[in-house]
């Protein structure tokens, strides 16, 4: 790994840990109910200042916090077009089975591309620290998942581009 | 210090009170039901499940000497159980709240008990003979945000609230025919119910966990910004002592004596503070020598470890000490909440 991903990986770990110290909080607003605060922000006082962590213009991560709720959101890295198109449609993939992944948001924040959003009930469910390691890795892994994308398609296209050029030798 | 037992009862308990002989324990194992388990020799049996209400129980007190458990729940009731024979029975008492209630304490007489409520206000219920009925006074618009937690005075005329608005407050709560005004010292006689004896502004976050010390000398709560503030002589000149900690904010605390405080939060690991003969408050060590990142692996385990380990010290330090098992059933409770 890159030193500086490192680097930029560890802040957001500490981040996390100081912030994902979440409980049971119902609603102020509405009778009965009990929602993430960090979604509807109805209750300015029960919202923490959002942490913006960058690595550079292209690659940042927003964690905002409430009482009962934290919101990660990630932009990734998107050097040329290509690259652009495989992190959407790659990403797009992953929200579509949010279920599947329990603490994934089915649409990302705007103007980032995947949004976490981690309530009290999954605090209680599973483990702190196994979070912040899933979200930690799954960060680290986007990128290498995407590069390697983008290396097989150029694969692919060398290897159509030879078959087909051949008829004309 | 090792934990002195283990036991686990559910995946994750949100609040749970220790029976006045500390023979029993109610909980709430993340539902809208209470479990009540004995110890017997050698394990813990599930004795009775009080299921009344129908959301989530966000607090549970056991009255010490007359028996009685109040219960409160996010679906805005409370119960009191009271033991007949065998089972428990509940008397439904109408909070006239709007939003979640989320804490409970009864006051040291036990004729009154406080609930902290989502809708910004404190119910102070009391019981009235004659219509055999509890009743609810509320404290409104004194609150900018819920009620996280609530404590009362020995004198049971004071009660501290804690806010996420940040601000610890202080009420009177005298009630013509359940108060008298001789129960109370020379100063307090013209305070009037819910007038607001004192408000303290010291953390800039949401503030937990409000406890006086056996005394009523001191006034401890704890902040969101990893801060716990103690306050003396709250009703007369109010000082102040901050303390900011290195590790994850606290959630409850709870005084072993007058010099004595543990702190429990999301660090997952039991805090000791103590004060020194001029009064200064220093945090001394962590109760549970387990590193953070092994302890965290079981927070419903280690937390009733804790529970275990203050009822069998209760015991041993009852010599020493004049403190209700009230506040030590507070303190695992928000342990357990937050546990995770």
């Amino acid at each position: 790994m890159a030193n500086t991903l490192r680097l930029y990986l560890t802040c957001i770990r500490n981040t996390l840990e100081a912030a994902m110290c979440l409980q049971n909080f119902p609603c102020q607003e509405v009778e009965r109910h009990n929602k993430p605060e960090v979604e509807l922000k109805t209750s300015p006082e029960l919202l923490l200042n959002p942490v913006l962590i960058c690595r550079n213009e292209a690659e940042k991560c927003l964690i905002e916090t409430s009482i009962n709720s934290i919101r990660i959101s990630m932009k990734v890295k998107q050097a040329d077009e290509l690259e652009n198109i495989l992190a959407k449609k790659f990403l797009r993939f992953l929200s579509m089975r949010a279920e599947a992944f329990q603490v994934l948001r089915r649409k990302p924040v705007q103007g980032y591309d995947i949004s976490f959003l981690i309530t009290n009930y999954h605090c209680e469910d599973m483990h702190k620290h196994k979070l912040i390691d899933f979200i930690v890795q799954f960060m680290e892994d986007i990128d290498k998942e995407i590069s390697e994308l983008k290396l097989s398609v150029n694969t692919r296209g060398r290897l159509v581009a030879t078959e087909f050029l051949k008829q004309f030798i | 210090m090792a934990a002195a037992a283990i036991h686990q009862f559910a995946e994750c308990i949100t609040c749970h009170a220790w029976s006045p002989d500390h023979s029993m324990i109610a909980f709430c194992p993340n539902n809208n039901e209470v479990h009540i388990y004995k110890f017997f020799t050698d394990k813990w049996e599930k004795l009775h499940v009080l299921s009344k209400h129908d959301q989530i129980v966000s607090g549970i007190d056991w009255s010490r000497s007359s028996n009685k458990i109040v219960t409160v729940s996010h679906d805005r009731n409370s119960y009191v159980w009271t033991q007949e024979g065998h089972d428990w029975v509940p008397t439904l008492v109408i909070l006239k709240l709007n939003r979640a209630a989320l804490c409970v304490q009864w006051s040291p007489k036990e004729n009154k008990f406080a609930v902290g409520s989502g809708a910004k206000s404190v119910c102070i219920c009391y019981y009235e003979q004659e219509n055999n009925w509890w009743i609810s006074k509320v404290v409104r618009k004194k609150h900018e945000s819920s009620v996280t937690s609530v404590a009362w005075h020995p004198n049971n005329i004071l009660l501290a609230t804690t806010s996420t608005d940040g601000k610890c407050r202080v009420f009177s709560t005298f009630i013509k025919g359940v108060d008298t005004r001789g129960s109370h010292t020379s100063t307090s006689t013209d305070w009037k119910f819910g007038e607001q004896i004192a408000q303290l502004d010291l953390s800039s976050m949401w503030a937990f966990g409000v406890r006086w010390s056996p005394s009523g000398k001191t006034l401890a709560y704890a902040g969101h910004n990893s801060m716990i503030y103690f306050i003396d002589d709250v009703e007369t000149s109010p000082a102040a002592q901050n303390l900011a900690l290195r590790d994850l904010p606290l959630r409850d605390i709870l005084f072993l004596s007058e010099r004595t405080v543990i702190g429990v939060g999301f660090d997952c690991n039991p805090m000791i503070f103590s004060a020194d003969e001029t009064g200064l408050w220093s945090f001394v060590r962590y109760l549970d020598e387990r590193k953070v990142t092994t302890s965290t692996s079981r927070a419903s385990q280690l937390s009733e470890a804790l529970g275990k380990l203050y009822g069998q010290s209760k015991q041993a330090a009852s010599s020493d000490t004049v403190e209700p098992s009230k506040p030590r059933g507070g303190a695992h409770e928000n342990c357990i909440t937050i546990g995770w």
